[in-house]
């Protein structure tokens, strides 16, 4: 089994795993929400990615700041349309809108982009020798960014005004309110940071793997996956998890074949959940 | 007054149901089909995610359990198809108990995620395992020339389950379910057995669907991993237990009616936005008439509220001296 | 003489480092009213919920008629005949209070679980409220329904969770009455509270906690006086 190749890969695929869980992560820590349209927007995201660069033929790194900030402005939308008038309801009622949210999402994906693959074969082509292994650049590019903003969302998180209101309106709103933060402001704001941060999670994909509109289901239950075997509500949790999952993926596939690759992932979050609820980091949340 | 809006809904369904087959056209039974196949599946969920409260993601996954094994049975060993059926539905209900167990620990979100993962997982092993299941190919069976027969069966059966569903509404096995929706630990702290009652209700959620997955495939004469383990199945099903009235007799007839005939409308003339519209349907539903149509009609005055036999029970112990 | 119904014996807990209760033990004796106070932080809630069957203690045993309950899960002590209520009332919101006392009944058949309901509505005097909705009820009511619902079970020691807290006066009162009714049919009454002056007015027996310590035990009129309560208290 080559084995420096696939947890190079794994590890690889893991960095988008990661921005993607730290997205949803932060979603749910502040608003016991769970995205379930979190997958699809990424989707839509390398899909807008593509048709900036193939189709209005503009340069990539107009994708990287467009469509985040897109993702960030139908974050508000959602937030504002969809999840704040469902505020105190059960957490199944956001689940259940979030998973309708999602269906919506993916139909008009098909209905702009056609329900075929597509991608970005010419951007950031070419590989290169790491460890004795080629290494498509795309996907190291790809690893290095995500990994990057996962890291850099979480140091805002734990040394900024914002992230410390963040955290308090996660783990004690009421008293979040008393010391004066305006929990709707924190809670939009998560909001559209989380989904900005799926849109990139879909801009840096583009380039390195194929995609289709039904990317997002496919990623989704990765990225549950990530988050229970991290840990709910654990920054760093999500994204050792995401590296592990990535490896656990790719060598699951050597093995197994690709369709029985992503079963490993979904055995492992339910031997997680059965076995130690709270994952590697978590600190038992409260729903 | 109110009882009169109940069984008008109630008789006019069963009427309509008996005279179709010998009425009909061959596109109104197979519609009807359609529709009361998804009703069964919508009053199975319905026990699991309206009354025990621990609605889930994951039923279409004993749907395809059902689909497979049956096709198999009958495709292998040319087992009469409606013996199949009842052969799928056991394996459901085989499957459920030890899933049960150890899914019902999950609480609220966790255990929905866990069941829709669980589907997923299903539909990638039908498609990996495929010197079993015939992978992506399929499974192809010898289509029935006459469909009534399987009318007929899965008219039964919707009965059976509005009936059942109806008897436990009126009963305290039906109270204890829904103390657990309300409260669970509440409910396990003052001697209801929890577990006990979760499993049961999770296995008796899981029967219906599994048989008619079987059935499905006879239906259709054909079965692969997207068929068996659609998701659309799954949206829709919860879109009209949604729709209709979570907890409620009525409501999973209300919705399967309601969203049958529009998806009918939708798939005929718009099937291209009709995935969108379902999500649409649900998010409305969410948003505005969470409790359901027939909860709106319950306030309205023209239905009435659930759970008779004990408002007449005490009002008859409340007359004796 | 009197028959100890339920004992705690010798029991500790710590939360994270904390320590909620220290070595403490209980008596309390069948037929009887006995009550714990103590200021906040004091343990009473941490006592009850491990003798109710909620928490583990870290030390020590619990036992029910000689039975040990320690290990034992809400759902088995409630087997042997403890009923509790919760301090934050936790009806079932979606059913009529009627629904809320026949869902938990056990060992009776429908119109037996309707007819003790009844009763228990009446005996409560709140007969008139059986159709409203668990969500519909004002605060004292839910109290009143709490302790219904826990008579239900036919228990033969109810633990109340601070019964009488944020009730007016007369509402407590009634509620008192209830309970000395409970005790002459013989069911041991045990309960935690803030209200001194119910507590010392109508126990047989006092236990004052503070700190997650038993400062003082006895009857009524020793506690009033004791200097340590004096002290913990004010």
């Amino acid at each position: 089994m080559p084995i420096t190749e696939l947890l190079l890969g794994g590890i690889l695929l893991g960095g988008v795993y990661a921005l993607m869980a730290c997205g949803l992560n932060l979603i749910f820590g502040v608003m016991r929400v769970i995205n379930f349209a979190h997958g699809d927007i990424l989707a839509v995201a390398a899909l807008s990615t593509v048709s900036i660069v193939v189709g209005f033929k503009l340069p990539f790194w107009v994708a990287i700041v467009v469509v985040p900030l897109a993702s960030a402005a139908l974050g508000v939308l959602i937030y504002v349309a969809i999840l704040r008038r469902i505020e105190g309801a059960p957490m199944i009622m956001s689940l259940l809108a979030t998973y309708a949210l999602s269906t919506i999402v993916v139909n008009i994906a098909i209905l702009i982009w056609g329900g075929g693959y597509s991608g970005l074969p010419g951007v950031l082509g070419g590989a290169v020798r790491l460890f004795g292994v080629n290494v498509s650049i795309s996907r190291l590019v790809s690893f290095a960014c995500a990994l990057a903003i996962s890291l850099a969302v979480w140091w805002i998180l734990e040394y900024t005004r914002f992230g410390r209101a963040v955290r308090s309106v996660s783990q004690a709103p009421e008293l979040a309110v008393i010391s004066g933060i305006s929990v709707e402001r924190v809670r939009v704001a998560t909001f559209a940071l989380g989904t900005a941060m799926a849109g990139l999670a879909g801009v840096l994909v583009a380039p390195a793997f194929a995609i289709d509109p039904q990317l997002g289901s496919r990623f989704i239950i990765k990225a549950f996956a990530v988050i229970i075997v991290g840990g709910m509500g654990s920054y760093p949790g999500a994204i050792l998890a995401a590296l592990l999952l990535g490896v656990i993926e790719v060598m699951g596939s050597y093995l197994s074949g690709a369709v029985l690759g992503s079963a490993y992932l979904y055995l492992l979050m339910l031997g997680v959940l059965l076995i130690r609820p709270r994952g590697l980091l978590g600190t038992g949340i409260r729903i | 007054m109110r009882n009169r809006g109940a069984l008008a809904i109630v008789g006019a369904a069963g009427i309509a149901a008996l005279v179709l087959p010998l009425l009909g056209s061959d596109y109104a039974i197979s519609f009807s089909i359609q529709l009361l196949i998804f009703l069964i599946l919508a009053y199975s969920w319905n026990l699991i995610g309206g009354y025990t409260g621990y609605t889930h993601f994951g039923q279409v996954g004993f749907f395809g359990i059902g689909a497979y094994v049956g096709s198999l049975l009958i495709f292998h060993w040319g087992v009469p198809w409606y013996l199949a059926a009842a052969m799928a539905g056991f394996a459901g209900a085989a499957v459920a108990v030890p899933l049960g167990g150890a899914m019902l620990r999950l609480k609220g979100p966790f255990f929905a995620i866990g069941m829709f993962g669980l589907a997923r997982v299903l539909e990638a092993f039908a498609l990996g395992f495929d010197s079993i299941t015939q992978g992506g190919t399929g499974i192809y069976l010898k289509p029935l020339g006459d469909l009534r027969p399987l009318y007929y069966v899965v008219a039964a059966v919707a009965a059976i389950m509005v009936l059942l569903t109806w008897r436990l509404d009126n009963s305290r096995l039906g109270l204890k379910l829904l103390a657990i929706r309300e409260d669970e630990s509440a409910a396990e702290s003052l001697g209801i057995p929890t577990t006990r009652l979760k499993i049961g209700t999770f296995v008796a959620s899981a029967v219906a669907p599994a048989a008619m997955g079987a059935l499905y495939a006879v239906y259709l004469g054909f079965i692969d991993p997207p068929t068996a383990f659609a998701p659309n199945i799954e949206l829709t099903t919860i879109a009209m237990v949604l729709l209709g009235g979570m907890g409620t007799v009525l409501g999973p007839l209300v919705g399967a009616v309601a969203l049958s005939v529009v998806n009918e409308v939708l798939w005929a003339n718009y099937p291209q936005i009709y995935l969108a519209s379902v999500g649409v349907i649900i998010l409305l539903a969410v948003l505005f008439t969470p409790r359901g149509l027939v909860n709106l009609g319950i306030r309205g005055g023209w239905l009435p509220a659930g759970r008779p036999l004990f408002r007449r029970l005490a009002q008859r112990a409340g007359q004796t001296p | 003489m009197t028959e100890i119904i339920l004992t705690v014996d010798d029991v500790s807990k710590r939360f994270a480092g904390r320590v909620a209760l220290d070595s403490v033990s209980i008596d309390v004796a069948r037929g009887s009213v006995t009550g714990v106070i103590g200021p906040n932080g004091s343990g009473k809630s941490t006592l009850f919920n491990i003798i109710a069957g909620t928490l583990r203690p870290d030390q020590g045993r619990v036992s029910v008629a000689g039975r040990d309950i320690t290990r034992a899960s809400a759902a088995e002590i409630c087997g042997l005949g403890v009923a509790r209520t919760f301090q934050i009332s936790r009806l079932f919101a979606e059913m009529t209070v009627l629904e809320n006392l026949v869902a938990v009944a056990r060992g009776l058949d429908d119109r037996a679980a309707i007819a003790l309901a009844l009763e228990l509505l009446e005996f409560l005097e709140i007969a008139g409220i059986a159709k409203k909705w668990g969500s519909e009820l004002s605060y004292g009511q839910r109290k009143l329904v709490e302790i219904a619902r826990a008579l239900m079970l036919q228990p033969k020691i109810m633990l109340l969770d601070e019964p009488f807290a944020g009730i007016n006066p007369r509402l407590q009162n009634r509620i008192v009455g209830h309970l000395k009714a409970l005790c002459a049919k013989g069911i041991t009454v045990f309960f935690i509270d803030h209200e001194m002056r119910i507590v010392l007015s109508e126990c047989d027996l006092v236990y004052v906690l503070a700190e997650g310590r038993l400062i003082a035990r006895g009857d009524p009129n020793s506690v009033r006086n004791d200097s340590k309560v004096l002290e913990a208290y004010f």
